[in-house]
Order: structure tokens, then C-alpha cells, then sequence
């Protein structure tokens, strides 16, 4: 149901800045498994869900706006009526309570899109969320509303503070219109599949992957790779033919790529009950394509590349391996529900640029940017009042 | 920050002390070439240039002007076309031309790592023998540098395919005035945090130094198509466009020129443009050959149902260039045409074009100066060229009102002020016009976040306040009067 809500945004911003009550601002929860939620029971919940409908749309303009709570599903049949598609593909998690019930079928806002920054299985080819990213409305910490880029693609007028929303996970502000770019639907697609190991499956990709191929995703896993084509329909065909792999079942591939990037395919299915005994902690790892696959330490079976390589999900419990791991091969690792590792002086920066979104630090995000939170995952209540004042 | 000391013998001597001699101008002949960017109607001498040659040097520079609180002025090779990098009077130029080395190409990860002072197409020459190239190219990409791109995000002609420079840099080796050094980003799809290298791509040498970059190269297209298709009217071009477009069809570069612009481009370059078109389309598509030859009978299909009058079709390398030639030269044509001229870079929503090349003209009338026009037509990025001759007084002032008034109907339009050139000193007004007090407050906020001391390229990108405040006429931003809560400081 389209409503802007966006005077009572600021006034309850605004009501928090002036009390120095903590805010929390949530979406439909798709995405809530994915940091700690330490410390955000602290605060008081700013639902944006109700902030939504779509504002504008011309399909030969390729780029949507929308309040931040719009449903991704509204969009997604918006666009796809018209031909088009987020190009950047963002996973449709479902919510998950702590009992690892799964919730209703919502499946997130665009604002829980831009904020958690998430892409797709087509990412190394049709790009990241932040690359969609044109233009912004938020409401900062000040309880001021803001806008910033706008709906043209090319736009260097001021600092990029729209992209900068990308992956904050809410520590910037309140995301209240989105202007996201689109991209025609592609006139045909179709999977292939391969019979290789990890090294066979890598050593493909990379060398597909500097030919003139319509790829849009990789998968690698259990001893089979699958490729994803996408595009203009000669284009397919043309590539299908070159690289004459198994072909999947249509409807069965579309069924596969989506249950990889909506993490319901098997490999993940652990997620939903963490608790439950003989499950691993799930990594997700980005790595350079070329970096060296795991040695023995890890069982191949706990391994899924994606991303033509770029994207690795390890189940493992053994933390300073993994990380030793992503380290030696100029990556970065990230275990799901646990504080995304960020490095000290960064960190720093990230903690003043959220200062000078957010003075009185009202926005309570699982992502802790302040350093010496993040060292410290259970600061006592006098230091937090400090990074307050 | 710090009051600028005026004590530029200290300073010099601190630099001398530090740099070895050949890093070092400060003799005039040796300083004049600094002394503007690619806008070269504003200029100042600056009183001493240094081009280091490492990264260290540039940390013991930065390290000399935060603590003397010299303004630092970052510098490429000088193409930029907003007067990002004009010398401030009290500043130290901080030029990274002589960091020049391509690091590595590493075909299997797809990137380059290069130094900032690389240029743009030296990436891509590099990376020739592997199939791969560096896809972003801007009109200068033969002198401009990376590091520069980097500052701007530079566009050029393929962005609506292939993106800008945000899009195509993976990562950054970043100085910030403090000292900090910082490697963001990298052969990596995404990082952890804030997404500081988003925020520093197009912060115009505000925010850091970039010592390093790390860029994204694509595989060469198997093949490409070049189309010229002339129009009796300028709106069934614009109509192609959104046909096109509305088609799903994804063009590697779509430009549009109108008919002084078209008239110049001929005269100088011969690419053998229809003399009578109101307007002209040049359309580039690549891919593999299949999908190639369909998807060049599809445009062409559109082009005739827009009601081209004239389509021609280049598959050879030659008469592609030769099409491209005139298209490329249209800035030193018009240059011919004209004693002087100015060139805007407002961006529009492609549906806006033919109503604001219709205010276009009418400005041109009440003005009395012509314009040519040059659109980037895929993405929506405009080039009205404004001719005037700077020694007829106050034609300067008029054209520069003119353009102050065309960048004004671009953000009526739903458009921005500056599409790819960036706002430097040139366009620091028109910044009143998009933005409110509000927001111009947060990007200071921003500003000092990442530079406390505040040495870093003051005065640029940013308007103050005050200086909105004082602008004569002021500009009514979509129905709201302007800063009806500025506070006078």
C-alpha cells in the first residue's frame, strides 16, 4: 500500500536526536540473520516498511524510484511487466526468528536492498547494488531529509553519497527514496552444466571469463560446475554452442539460480537452524578469482564458488583457519551473525563518517563501525554514553 | 582548519629538505604550465609545484603541509575541465605525473594495478595482449591520468554499457591529509564497511590522495558496428533514442549532435556527415558476430521508423573511425567556428531532451549566442557549447549566464549540473541551485570526516553557505525558496 510516511520519519529522527534515544530501523527482517544483533535491543524500532509505492518509472529511462519500504516483490513484477530487472539481482531472504522458524514470504524492501548492499549470483557481469545506485532521499541522524544524486546515470555533483548508502546497514541515516537503475530482461537464458573439480571448475571460468561470453553467473559446487548464460538470444546461442556443457532443464535452471542466490538451496539450509547440533558455521569469503582454493583442511563438500571464482561459502567451524585463509589470498571472510571484520584504521574513517551522518549517534546498526565497540563487543554502558555525546 | 600560513619560505625549505632537487619547480618558466587545468579561462600562478615519485615522498609532503597548514593541491595531468586542479595562492600543487608505472596486469583476475599517474589509455594498451582493456574513456583518455578519472569519475562515450569510472575501479591506495594510509578495496566484488572507495571516487581530490589503483579490465568486444543516421527534426532523433532504448537494446556508446554542431564536425573532419540533418545519431554496438548482425538490423529497424532520412553502416575499422573522427573532434571544430567558447555538461532524464533543447534556443535568441550541441545521447549527458568572443565586452559575463541558465533548466528537468567534468571552482554556484543548505552542510561534514585539517584542495566542489547566500537572483529550487533558514556567518 503506497504511503509516505515520510513527516513521521523525521519527526520520530528528530524526537530521537532531541532525547538521545537509540533508533533501530528495520525493514521486513528478510536479511536480520545475516550480522550480530547484540546491542540493537537497545534501541526503539523505526519500521520503514509502511514508507512505500513506487514514484517513477519510465522504461526507456532504465532506472525506478521507490520509497525505501516498497516490497522488492512489488518491483520486481513492476519491472518485469515492462521488460526489465534489478540487474544487480539481490537475494530475496526470507525473515528467520531465533527458533530458526522461517517467517512470512516477505522477501525485503529496496531499502533493506541498498542498505545491506547484497548481490546476486550475476555480480563480476551485470555488477553490485551500489553500481545500480543513482540517487537517494534519506533522513539523517539530525532528523534533516536529504537528497542526494538523482535519476540520470551520469552525475558527479557532490561527494557520492548515494552509493555510500550501499552496505551502511542503516548507520548513515533512514533511507526514504531510492532512484535504482534497470536493465532489460534478458531475451534468452539458459544453464550449462560441467562435470569438474574445484581446480578444473576455476581454471574454466578464469579463462571464460576473459572471453567475449553472455555469462551471468558461476556455480561450483559437489564436483559440478554450472554456467549461467544470459542475454540476446543469438548471444546464447552462439555461446552454448562454443562451450557445449550438459544442458539443465529449463525451468529447472531458473528454479537453481534462484534458490542459490535466495540461499535455499541445500548447502545453506543449515543456516536456518544454527543451533542445531552437527551444524558448521557458514563463511561467506571474497576473494581475488584467481586466489588458491582451500587445501585438505577443508572437506570439499563444505565448499560453494561463486562469482567465476570471486565468491567462496565455506562451512567450517575452525575460525582462524578460515581466516588465515582469506587472509593469505588478499581476501576478506565474514561468518553469518557475526560482526563484519573491518580493518582498525578504516574503521576510524567509517566511524567519523558516520559522526558527520549521525552526531548523536542515534542509529543503532549491526554493523559496528565504532572501533573500540568493535573490539569490545559488550562495551560497558558509559562508554557508549561517551561516543553519544 | 588552520590558518593558512603565508610563509612560503619555510615551507620551501622544509619541501627541500625532504624531496630530492628534481622533484622540486619553482622558477616561473617551470611553474606556468601549472598555473590552470583544462579550464583554462581561470588561472593562478602557483609559487611551487612537486611531482614525487613515490609514495612515501607523497606522505612526507602531506605530512610537511599539515603541519605548516599549506592547502595541498592533488594534480593528474591537468585535463580536467571544472578548474579542480587550480593552484590556490598560499597551496602546494601535489602533481602525480611522474608516478607513472603500470604495477601489474593480472589477466586471470581481470585487473590492472597501476600507479595514479598512468594514463587512462596506457592501461589499455597494456592490457592489449591479453584481449583485455580498461573501459572507460573519457575524451582526453590519451593524456588524461587514473588518478585524475579517479577524482572526477571520469564517463566518456560507452558509460551507459559499460559504466563509469566508480563502476570499473576495484580498489584504492588512499593518503588521507592526516596521514593515514589505507588500502581500500582491491581484485575484490565487494568490501567490508562503509563503502569509502564509492565516496572517493568523484571527490575531486578532496577527501585523500590516491596513491594506487586497482582497475577492473574487460575482455576486447569480438566485434563492433558502427551506425550514422541524419534527422530532419531533432525530436524524432530524441524519439530513436527512447525507441532504442524502450527495445532493450543496451548500445556500447549512442551520441547525438545537432546542426552547428554537425556543420563544424564536417567542416573539420570529413566524416562525411548529412549537411542538411537537423540532428545526426552515431551508434556503436559490439558483441559476438550473431548477436552483432541482429541486434545492428534491430537499431536499424528503429531508426527508420524515428523517420531517419539517412543511414549509413560502418563494419570495417576504417570508416568506423572516420565516423567517430568527426563526432571527436567536435570541441576544436566548434572552437573554428568561434573565438571563444564555453562548454556545459548538464545531465537530463532522455525523455527532457527535446524540451530543453527547445529552452536551449530560446536562450540562445534572448542571449544573442549561438550553441552547439553534443549529447551523449545513452546516457543522457549534455554538451551545449556556448560560442562568444571574450573581446566583445561582456560577452564573457553573458555567456557565462547563459550557461549558468542552461545548467538551471537541466535540474528543472530532474537533471544535475554536472554530468562528468565535475564541479571545481567553475560550477561551484550552479551548486546552490541543486542542493539546500542542508545537504551542502552534510557534505562538509563529510569533508572534514575524512580531513580534519582541512589542507586538502580547499574552496573546490563545495560551495559555502555565504557564498550561496550572496548570490545575486537567487534560484528558486523546486518551489521552495532557497535557505529560508541560512544563517549569516
Amino acid at each position: 500500500m503506497a504511503a509516505d510516511l515520510s513527516a513521521q520519519m523525521i519527526s520520530s529522527v528528530k524526537d530521537a536526536y532531541a532525547s538521545g534515544q537509540s533508533l533501530v530501523i528495520s525493514g521486513q527482517g528478510s536479511k536480520g540473520a545475516w550480522l550480530p544483533d547484540a546491542e540493537m535491543s537497545a534501541g526503539g524500532t523505526l519500521d520503514v516498511t509502511g514508507h512505500s509505492g513506487i514514484q517513477a518509472y519510465q522504461p526507456e529511462e532504465l532506472v525506478i524510484t521507490a520509497r525505501a519500504g516498497t516490497s522488492l516483490e512489488e518491483i520486481n513484477a513492476m519491472l518485469a511487466a515492462e521488460g526489465q530487472m534489478l540487474a544487480c539481482d539481490p537475494p530475496r531472504f526470507q525473515p528467520t526468528q531465533a527458533d530458526g522458524v522461517v517467517g512470512d514470504n516477505a522477501s525485503g524492501t529496496l531499502g533493506g536492498v541498498v542498505a545491506t548492499g547484497l548481490s546476486g549470483p550475476g555480480r563480476p557481469w551485470s555488477g553490485a547494488v551500489r553500481d545500480a545506485i543513482l540517487g537517494v532521499e534519506l533522513v539523517n541522524g539530525k532528523g534533516e531529509y536529504l537528497k542526494f544524486g538523482g535519476q540520470v546515470m551520469k552525475n558527479v555533483a557532490g561527494y557520492d553519497v548515494s552509493r555510500l548508502q550501499a552496505g551502511a546497514w542503516g548507520n548513515l541515516g533512514v533511507l526514504a527514496s531510492i532512484s535504482i537503475r534497470v536493465h532489460p530482461t534478458w531475451q534468452d537464458q539458459c544453464t550449462l552444466v560441467f562435470q569438474l573439480s574445484a581446480e578444473q571448475a576455476q581454471q574454466k571460468c578464469l579463462l571464460l571469463a576473459q572471453q567475449n561470453l553472455p555469462l551471468q553467473g558461476t556455480c561450483w559446487q559437489d564436483g559440478v560446475l554450472s554456467l549461467r548464460l544470459g542475454g540476446h538470444a543469438s548471444g546464447v546461442a552462439g555461446a552454448k554452442l562454443a562451450l557445449s556443457g550438459q544442458v539443465m532443464q529449463g525451468g529447472t535452471d531458473l528454479e537453481f539460480w534462484a534458490n542459490l542466490r535466495d540461499h535455499k538451496a541445500d548447502f545453506f539450509q543449515q543456516e536456518l537452524f544454527p543451533q542445531t547440533p552437527g551444524t558448521k558455521k557458514i563463511w561467506r569469503l571474497v576473494v581475488p578469482s584467481a586466489a588458491p582454493l582451500p587445501g585438505n583442511w577443508l572437506s570439499a563438500d563444505d565448499l560453494l564458488i561463486e562469482w567465476g571464482g570471486g565468491l567462496r561459502w565455506l562451512r567450517h567451524d575452525d575460525d582462524a583457519a578460515v581466516v588465515a585463509y582469506a587472509k593469505s589470498v588478499g581476501g576478506w571472510c565474514w561468518a553469518k551473525g557475526e560482526q563484519m571484520p573491518i580493518d582498525v584504521v578504516q574503521a576510524r574513517y567509517m566511524n567519523e563518517l558516520k559522526r558527520a551522518f549521525d552526531p548523536k549517534n542515534i542509529f543503532l546498526s549491526p554493523m559496528v563501525l565504532n572501533q573500540s565497540l568493535h573490539t569490545n563487543p559488550q562495551p560497558n554502558p558509559q562508554e557508549r554514553q561517551q561516543h553519544a555525546d | 582548519m588552520n590558518p593558512i600560513t603565508k610563509n612560503h619560505t619555510a615551507v620551501l625549505q622544509h619541501l627541500q629538505r625532504t624531496l630530492p632537487a628534481e622533484c622540486l619547480i619553482t622558477d616561473g618558466a617551470g611553474l606556468r604550465p601549472y598555473e590552470t587545468d583544462g579550464l583554462t579561462a581561470i588561472r593562478e600562478m602557483p609559487w611551487v609545484v612537486v611531482l614525487p615519485e613515490t609514495e612515501a615522498q607523497v606522505v612526507d609532503v602531506m605530512a610537511i603541509c599539515r603541519q605548516h597548514g599549506v592547502p595541498v593541491i592533488p594534480r593528474g595531468a591537468g585535463t580536467g575541465l571544472s578548474g579542480g586542479a587550480r593552484p590556490h595562492k598560499d597551496g602546494v600543487v601535489l602533481g602525480l605525473s611522474k608516478m607513472n608505472k603500470i604495477l601489474s596486469i593480472d589477466p586471470d583476475n581481470r585487473v590492472a594495478h597501476v600507479q595514479p599517474g598512468v594514463r587512462n589509455l596506457a592501461i589499455s594498451n597494456a592490457a592489449k595482449p591479453h584481449g583485455l582493456y580498461y573501459a572507460p574513456d573519457p575524451s582526453s583518455q590519451i593524456a588524461c591520468s587514473i588518478g585524475g578519472n579517479v577524482a572526477e569519475n571520469a564517463g566518456g562515450v560507452h558509460c551507459l554499457k559499460y559504466g563509469l569510472t566508480v563502476h570499473n575501479v576495484l580498489g584504492v591506495r588512499v593518503l588521507t591529509s592526516d596521514g593515514d594510509v589505507m588500502e581500500i578495496g582491491g581484485a575484490l566484488y565487494d568490501n567490508p564497511g562503509l563503502d569509502m572507495l564509492a565516496l572517493l571516487c568523484g571527490s575531486e581530490g578532496m577527501l585523500g590522495i590516491v596513491t594506487q589503483v586497482t582497475v577492473a579490465l574487460l575482455p576486447e568486444p569480438e566485434k563492433k558496428s558502427v551506425i550514422l543516421a541524419g534527422f530532419k527534426q531533432v525530436t524524432d532523433a530524441g524519439n530513436a533514442v527512447a525507441s532504442i532504448i524502450g527495445a532493450g537494446i543496451i548500445p556500447a556508446g549512442m551520441e547525438m549532435m545537432d546542426k552547428l554542431a554537425v556543420q563544424a564536425a564536417e567542416q573539420f573532419a570529413h566524416a562525411g556527415y548529412p549537411l542538411d540533418a537537423a540532428a545526426i545519431l552515431i551508434i556503436e554496438l559490439d558483441g559476438a558476430e550473431a548477436e552483432l548482425s541482429a541486434v545492428t538490423a534491430q537499431v536499424i529497424d528503429h531508426l527508420n521508423a524515428s523517420g531517419a532520412y539517412q543511414i549509413d553502416q560502418a563494419d570495417d575499422a576504417e570508416t568506423q573511425a572516420r565516423l567517430w573522427k568527426g563526432r571527436k573532434s567536435a570541441f576544436p571544430a566548434v572552437g573554428r567556428l568561434s573565438p571563444d567558447y564555453i562548454c556545459m555538461d548538464g545531465t537530463i532524464p532522455r525523455h527532457q531532451l527535446a524540451h530543453v533543447l527547445t529552452q536551449i534556443d530560446e536562450l540562445s535568441e534572448r542571449f544573442g549566442l549561438a550553441v552547439a550541441n553534443v549529447f551523449h545521447a545513452a546516457d543522457g549527458n549534455l554538451h551545449p557549447l556556448i560560442l562568444f568572443d571574450a573581446n566583445v565586452p561582456g560577452q564573457t559575463d553573458q555567456a557565462m549566464a547563459m550557461g549558468g541558465e542552461i545548467l538551471q533548466c537541466c535540474v528543472a528537468a530532474g537533471g544535475t549540473v554536472t554530468g562528468e567534468h565535475g564541479i571545481g571552482v567553475e560550477k561551484l554556484d550552479t551548486m546552490c541551485v541543486q542542493f539546500t543548505s542542508d545537504e551542502l552542510d552534510q557534505f562538509f561534514r563529510i569533508k572534514d570526516a575524512m580531513d580534519p585539517s582541512g589542507v586538502l584542495n580547499p574552496g573546490k566542489g563545495i560551495p559555502t553557505l555565504t557564498r550561496c547566500g550572496e548570490l545575486g537572483g537567487m534560484h528558486v529550487h523546486k518551489g521552495r525558496l532557497p535557505f529560508p533558514e541560512l544563517e549569516r556567518f
